[in-house]
């Protein structure tokens, strides 16, 4: 983990290394005062050298001036270098979340992600902002004082200094306790923010069903365990700091039986004494924030473990060392005898076909047969587990992730939109688009219309999840975006199932308008949606269980035919096809 | 509304609103014993410190001069019991704080957790979730630290300020003068960075907001950022609004660190100024041992000076985000239980809308004075081209909404005027977004009624023919499924919102596209069950599909905001109108372009 870190600190060590430099020199100067103070008793007021103060007032004023500004400056490099390192940490952490695999965003909450990129980055923060040179600095001032101390007389200084083991022990004994409870409270943290992230994103579905008391009771347990690990972590706290402090306490009690009986015996001037006196605060304050700077320690070691682990993540989908290269792809996809399960059941087995560039194909199965699960596979979000995808020949392991991304299209079933405006989600594929081209992909998904009727246009800000508009406006605005980016394959998952029939058939009128040449993959429950496809592909339980064009499938008995003369309002019951669907049927594709 | 993204900031506070402050001390207040006992350890830790610098004096004026060791020994003793008596203090204190303090952030943060369960989809709708997220969570257990220890700290050390001043006037009243002749300067200091302070801070936690909003959006959307081969753009972005924090963060912390070096000079030229009146203003008049005390105090007076400069750095760093959170718990309900309002009663299932209009946004009518009445367990289709108001009709009748004029009745009762979780538990929706919470699907279906048992659960799966895939699952109905469902198709999620909905065996059932990932063949068989289903229950399909809309006993077909026809298929159908045209032609086209 610290190899890990220092990678990032490394860059600013030149920076932070010379604030640290700064912080000797001001530590060195926290010296000056109390020994000006001493001397202005000693010489000034005791020796009557009267003489002396101004110059001494002089060096005290002039010192603390200087001090204060030079520590200022030092804290505000270190408030850079904290935040560049986190910033470059940050954007490192969201790059290997955007290269992690489908399967990983399948099983990982969005609200643990943001806990380690907000709360585990500050306690981060916090510790390069922060602990490192508060730390430095009291070391420093400990190590200043003691020299100056011991320079006075040394005995003296020994006997002040015993109080220091028991202060190390307590805070070791510290550090080990601590740092599981600040473990626990951050994943806590971690849970309450998913439970209060997954609640936001659910809030239909709570109110839909009355069940806010519900949700109530559920947050607060998470709210409660929360409070409750915080109370644990204070506990551990509260059992050492204190002792330190107390032993803290101690330094003036052994400053006036020792000192006094000393100067008895004559082994110590009374300047000496006010001398120590002063620099006793020098002593006993490093030692007093021992507890808290080893507590925020370990919350830093805590988190950093825990962003480790994130970037220690490796994703199952990577770039192939060698990609093979491809440009603009033709289109032509092939299925060479793959399967691909999850991890535990099979989801297709032994899937085998061709789409020649430019065909369209169909894919039409009752609910869980396979069909999205066979569309991902050609963009790659999962890997088969068995046999081959291949674009152009190529298979798609062996190509560059960007560069199959960008020659695969694919609007999902469950349509995505950015809280940004219409335009803005349009040419998220295309961020350079001209106005003129998303207004043209958006009348290509039959979306102009309803988007110009709104009052704000193209500039209307859609709510995450495009919430504010209608599911089957959102599936056209999810379409207008993958037109516009226009890829040679494009793969509609059940993309206009919440389209009206009408809208649907315009749509797919200007998809084949489209300039060049398109494979299509279309998934659909119409079978109105798959009748002009050039091959159907009808799943069942994972596997092809038939396939041909439409006038094909709905000349023979099978679940195609079903469907079809089922959706067509015709009850199927024992009814025999009539010659006129098969007339009508057999000049379909012929 | 205006709806707000990522890269846009929440609107300015110009000035910092003190009467946030006394709503948090507000929530201190059930616990004033506590605090008071708090703040009097404190005081009492603070009033025995301030013995440490008296006892030395007393050792170098008197004991060491005296060279008499018992004396000696008796002022150290005192110093033990005081060192005692301080670490006790501290530790109850802590105790005790920390645990008042975690209550009120419990308190605080389930308020407005529970607001946000009353705030109507349009306060979701209209800004990232990121943005609400960071308010409930993250903002505050910023204020954790001010609770615990910043409101007590603060009246301790007023305490020992006032304590200190006390002492220190004894000790030499024209010493105390001079060395308080610093605090106009501070106070002016204070004054000048006052402003700026405030308006930079605002500006932090507005980039904060916008990083969080948008990496909680990015993550959500990740799936469609791989598909679109987006990273780098992405990356930008996310870079900028980094940066942006960062550009904010960086003033901000300049303002604030500029208290101490403040303080400090300050504080410096008091201790001198003392010095130079004890030595020559006031020579001879001020014995060594005074001076040296006096010099103890000083330093002692401006550490608690210097902590209230903490604390009210603090005050305006977490200022930002106290506003966010009152912001959000004021938020005004728009839909809610009138006063006096009663619980619907156990209802038949007559629907009426009377002139129902209503807009989203103002001036952008979606219903336009619809008017239908719909008798007991009948079951309607809406049905329309996309967007043109079907969803809002649904949303009315379970009071998502109020309209804007108009009436919607249930067996004639106004819905207004009664209480809204009465009507919901009564009109059981599924909605078009097929969203499951973390957890088993037995624990999602369960969702719509609590204490239904497992073998309920098992038979509203049943029915909607979902038992078959969920058994097929390895871990059956104690599949874990999380957030958006993911592993299971759209379909599958769809079915099991739908059993959700059947468990809560609402009198009016409302099914918004409720199967249309679902494959045909699972869909007639949903059907098939659903007739034993809807028997005696009034139901509004909301679908596009012609399998799914025909047999319904009324279809409505909404364009633009307004019923335009109405009847059975049947009838729509001979009627060769906008219904038929859209819906009917669905057969024939297939055959006849096939």
């Amino acid at each position: 983990m610290f190899p890990w870190l220092w990678s990032y600190v490394r860059r600013y060590r030149f920076l932070m290394v010379f604030g640290l430099v700064l912080a000797v020199g001001v530590s060195a100067l926290n010296m000056v005062n109390p020994t000006v103070a001493g001397t202005i008793v000693d010489k000034v007021i005791l020796g009557g050298q009267r003489d002396l103060l101004w110059k001494l007032i002089a060096l005290m004023v002039g010192t603390t001036l200087l001090k204060s500004l030079v520590r200022y400056c030092y804290q505000m490099m270190f408030e850079h270098a904290s935040q560049n390192v986190i910033r470059n940490i940050r954007e490192e952490l969201y790059d290997k979340v955007q290269g992690l695999d489908f399967a990983y965003f399948d099983k990982t909450k969005s609200g643990d992600v943001m806990t380690l990129m907000t709360g585990d980055l500050d306690a981060v923060r916090h510790f390069i902002a922060w602990v490192i040179y508060v730390s430095f600095e009291n070391a420093l001032i400990l190590v200043f004082s003691i020299t100056v101390l011991m320079s006075i007389n040394w005995r003296f200084t020994l006997i002040m200094l015993s109080v220091t083991p028991f202060i190390a022990f307590f805070a070791l004994r510290l550090a080990r306790r601590v740092k599981p409870t600040h473990l626990r409270v951050r994943d806590q943290f971690s849970r309450l923010n998913s439970a209060v992230q997954e609640n936001i994103a659910g809030n239909r579905v709570v109110k839909a069903f009355v069940r806010e008391d519900y949700e109530i009771a559920r947050f607060m347990a998470e709210n409660e365990a929360y409070k409750q690990r915080n109370l644990d972590s204070t506990a551990v706290r509260v059992r050492y700091m204190p002792r330190i402090d107390a032993f803290t306490g101690l330094l003036p009690v052994i400053l006036i039986v020792t000192g006094g009986l000393m100067i008895i015996n004559g082994k110590l001037t009374l300047g000496e004494l006010v001398t120590f006196n002063g620099l006793m605060w020098a002593f006993s304050n490093p030692l007093s924030q021992v507890g808290g700077l080893v507590n925020d320690f370990q919350r830093f070691s805590a988190s950093a473990d825990r962003l480790f682990e994130l970037y220690k993540r490796t994703s199952r989908i990577v770039n192939p060392p060698e990609p093979a290269a491809l440009g603009r792809a033709k289109g032509r996809v092939e299925f060479r005898h793959v399967s691909f399960s999850y991890g535990d059941g099979p989801i297709l087995e032994d899937i085998d076909f061709v789409a020649e560039s430019g065909m369209t194909v169909g894919i039409l199965g009752p609910t869980g047969s396979g069909k999205s699960s066979l569309v991902k596979l050609i963009c790659r979000y999962y890997d088969c587990t068995e046999g081959g995808v291949f674009l152009d020949g190529l298979d798609v392991r062996r190509l560059d992730l960007r560069d199959l991304r960008s020659n695969v299209g694919i609007t999902m079933q469950d349509v995505f939109l950015f809280s940004d405006t219409v335009e803005g989600n349009i040419a998220f594929g295309r961020p350079d688009a001209s106005f003129e081209e998303v207004k043209a992909a958006a009348s290509l998904a039959d979306a102009d219309g309803f988007i110009t009727e709104m009052p704000e246009g193209y500039d209307t800000v859609v709510g995450e999840r495009g919430v504010g508009l209608s599911g089957g406006q959102r599936q056209r605005i999810a379409l207008a975006r993958l037109l516009l980016k226009n890829p040679p394959v494009m793969v509609l998952d059940d993309t206009t199932s919440s389209v009206d029939v009408e809208t649907e058939e315009r749509i797919r009128g200007s998809i084949a308008r489209l300039s060049g040449a398109h494979t299509t993959f279309l998934v659909a429950h119409r079978v109105s949606s798959l009748a002009r496809a050039d091959l159907i592909l009808v799943m069942g339980e994972g596997r092809i269980v038939d396939r041909g064009t439409h006038a094909e499938l709905a000349s023979r008995e099978g679940y195609y035919r079903e469907v079809w003369l089922h959706q067509s309002g015709r009850e199927v019951a024992d009814r025999v096809p009539s010659d006129a669907d098969l007339v009508a049927a057999g000049t379909g594709k012929a | 509304m205006a709806r707000n993204k990522f890269d846009i900031d929440e609107e300015l506070q110009p000035q910092f609103n003190p009467h946030y402050v006394k709503r948090l001390l507000g929530y201190l207040r059930p616990y004033g014993r506590g605090v008071s006992v708090a703040i009097l350890l404190m005081v009492t830790a603070a009033l025995v410190s301030l013995a440490g610098p008296y006892l030395i004096k007393l050792a170098i004026d008197d004991a060491i001069p005296k060279k008499d060791p018992k004396e000696l020994i008796l002022l150290a003793s005192l110093l033990v019991c005081a060192v005692g008596v301080i670490w006790v203090c501290q530790t109850l204190r802590i105790k005790i704080m920390t645990r008042i303090g975690q209550d009120v952030i419990v308190r605080i943060r389930s308020d407005i957790f529970r607001k946000l369960q009353e705030l109507p989809f349009t306060f979701f709708d209209s800004r990232p979730h990121g943005k609400i997220l960071i308010r409930v969570v993250n903002y505050v257990n910023s204020l954790s630290d001010l609770l615990s220890n910043g409101f007590i700290q603060l009246v301790a050390d007023l305490f020992s300020l006032a304590f200190i001043i006390v002492f220190m006037f004894i000790i030499d009243v024209r010493l105390t003068f001079i060395c308080m002749a610093g605090l106009p300067i501070l106070f002016a200091a204070v004054f000048l960075l006052k402003r700026r302070q405030h308006d930079s801070w605002l500006k932090v936690s507005h980039k904060q907001a916008n990083l969080n909003a948008y990496l909680s959006e990015s993550l959500s959307g990740m799936k469609i950022t791989q598909s679109f081969a987006r990273e780098e753009e992405n990356r930008k972005i996310f870079s900028r609004l980094g940066a942006d924090w960062k550009a904010a963060w960086i003033p901000a912390v300049m303002v604030n660190f500029a208290i101490w070096p403040v303080i400090d000079n300050i504080s410096t030229i008091g201790v001198s100024l003392v010095y130079v009146a004890g030595i020559v203003w006031f020579k001879g008049t001020v014995t060594v041992g005074t001076l040296v005390a006096f010099a103890g105090y000083i330093w002692r007076f401006w550490t608690p000076i210097q902590n209230i400069g903490n604390f009210y750095n603090s005050m305006v760093t977490t200022g930002a985000y106290m506003e966010r959170i009152f912001e959000t718990i004021d938020e005004p309900v728009t839909v809610e239980d009138l006063p006096g309002a009663v619980d619907l009663p156990p209802i038949r299932g007559h629907v009426e809308f009377r002139t129902v209009t209503f807009s989203y946004d103002r001036g952008n009518p979606v219903l336009k004075d619809v008017n239908f009445v719909i008798t007991p367990g009948m079951s309607v289709a809406v049905v329309g081209p996309t967007g043109a108001g079907k969803t809002t009709i649904v949303n009315l009748l379970s009071r998502f909404y109020n309209p804007d004029s108009g009436m919607v009745l249930i067996d004639g009762i106004d819905l207004r005027t009664v209480t809204i979780r009465s009507v919901r538990k009564q009109v059981g929706v599924m909605l078009q977004d097929s969203f499951l919470f973390a957890g088993t699907i037995m624990d999602n279906i369960r969702y719509g009624r609590l204490d239904a048992t497992d073998a309920e659960v098992v038979s509203a799966a049943k029915a909607v023919r979902a038992h078959d895939f969920i058994m097929s699952t390895d871990d059956g109905y104690l599949t874990q499924v999380n957030e958006r469902g993911m592993r299971l198709s759209m379909g599958q999620r769809q079915l099991i919102s739908f059993a959700r909905v059947l468990l809560a065996d609402p009198r009016i059932l409302v099914l918004d596209e409720a199967t249309s990932s679902v494959d045909t063949e699972t869909e007639r068989a949903i059907q098939k069950g659903l007739a034993v289903l809807l028997k005696g229950r009034t139901s509004f399909i909301i679908a596009h599909r012609l399998s799914t809309i025909k047999n319904s006993d009324v279809i409505f077909f909404i364009d633009r905001g307004r019923i335009l026809e109405s009847g059975t298929h049947e009838t729509l159908t001979a009627k060769r109108g906008a219904y038929w045209k859209l819906y009917a032609g669905m057969g024939e086209e297939v055959n006849g372009e096939g």
